[in-house]
């Protein structure tokens, strides 16, 4: 009832309040670890960037000017964090090139597996290519405009679109032969 | 014909910004492109994937590790400062020449760019010959001026004393003159008051003698 706004929040972490930085962890702390869990396709890898993001936000939290909502900047830091997580991991993979591995860990996770849509959903994401299932994450599960995507990715409005679009024409293909193969 | 294409008009269905016209070629592209419906399939699909999407909850993870850092940060925050200080202290030294020597337990801290001892010593030489050559010239000059001054006043007091002279003699030998006349018309009435007695005298007699000499 009487929760604290984001701001408010802030404004108490950036002065040392471990409580209001750990009640701000723990607003977004689900939404960025799910982030993650689609876009990496594995548990162990999710929580990574999910620590991976939040050192990163905390460095940047007197940054964080208030100009645009708190969760459209935590997903900008939490894209970029992915991108690195990425080059890291697989430095020869271009951001449009379509995964070698489909998948590190099949989708066989618990976690990710608690129905069969979200396993089917998540493992065709898992065969994107990181630029697409970025576009696909922050509109289907963010929310985002495509305005708001287009300034988190750093891509203009229109390659959004498109790239949904093309997104969208390979998941078709991949949902199907999933479905088939469940 | 139409103004938008697929990933523009899909997109605007997504947001549900479609405005009636717009929808109705929405619509209409739905019927009449089958594989642009099949998108809009897909796209439904995935959001209905993700609106369902059950999120279970968040494994423990060591969330400490993300206030710490900034903690270790702000404790040593202030070098960055210190830092940024010292890079400037250090380049105004250095564009200002700085010296810092200790002798004799003195410290002597010494801007501007270091020049040996010798060449301040010629330095100072020369400064102090080329200010007294202008010294010298000055005085030559001012003895000249001085003499120069002194030869124009000796001539205008000799030239006054030689014209004061004449006009004194003047006025002396004017008042000689007026002396004399004085003298010579003060004689001419003496001479004239003696021949006047004279000749009262003499008639004086004469009439004596003349009575007498008629009484005899």
């Amino acid at each position: 009832m009487f929760e604290k706004s984001d701001e408010q929040l802030i404004e108490k972490a950036l002065k040392g309040h471990k409580k209001a930085w750990f009640s701000l962890l723990k607003r977004y702390e689900k939404p960025v670890y799910h982030y993650g869990l689609r876009m990496t396709g594995n548990n162990a890898d999710a929580l990574d960037l999910l620590q991976d993001v939040f050192i990163s936000v905390f460095r940047n939290l007197s940054n964080y000017r208030g100009d645009g909502s708190f969760k459209g900047w935590l997903f900008r830091i939490a894209h970029y964090r992915c991108i690195e997580f990425y080059r890291r991991k697989r430095p020869m993979q271009g951001l449009d090139d379509a995964p070698e591995i489909p998948c590190d860990t099949a989708p066989a996770d618990q976690r990710i597996e608690s129905t069969q849509r979200n396993a089917q959903l998540v493992s065709a994401m898992q065969q994107l290519p990181l630029a697409q299932k970025s576009v696909i994450e922050l509109k289907f599960f963010g929310h985002f405009t495509f305005e708001e995507i287009a300034e988190q990715t750093g891509m203009s409005v229109n390659t959004a679109k498109s790239r949904l679009y093309s997104a969208l024409s390979r998941m078709k293909i991949l949902m199907e032969v999933d479905y088939v193969e469940l | 014909m139409s103004n938008y294409d697929n990933a523009e008009l899909l997109a605007l269905w997504l947001e549900d910004k479609l405005t009636p016209k717009q929808r109705d070629e929405f619509e209409q592209r739905c019927i009449k492109d089958s594989q642009f419906a099949e998108q809009v399939d897909t796209a439904a699909m995935v959001k209905v994937g993700a609106d369902v999407y059950s999120s279970s909850e968040v494994p423990q993870w060591n969330k400490a590790a993300t206030f710490e850092p900034q903690q270790a940060r702000n404790s040593w925050s202030w070098l960055s400062g210190v830092s940024f200080v010292t890079s400037a202290l250090a380049i105004v030294l250095v564009l200002t020449g700085t010296q810092v020597t200790t002798s004799e337990g003195e410290l002597r801290i010494r801007f501007g760019s270091g020049q040996s001892e010798q060449a301040l010593v010629k330095l100072v030489d020369s400064k102090l010959d080329a200010f007294k050559q202008n010294q010298q010239d000055a005085f030559t000059l001012y003895a000249q001026t001085l003499q120069q001054q002194q030869l124009e006043s000796a001539s205008q007091l000799t030239n006054y004393l030689l014209s004061s002279s004449r006009k004194e003699r003047r006025e002396d030998f004017a008042e000689l003159i007026k002396f004399v006349n004085q003298q010579r018309s003060d004689d001419q009435l003496f001479y004239a008051r003696q021949l006047n007695q004279l000749q009262q005298d003499v008639y004086h007699d004469a009439t004596g003698v003349a009575l007498e000499s008629i009484q005899q």
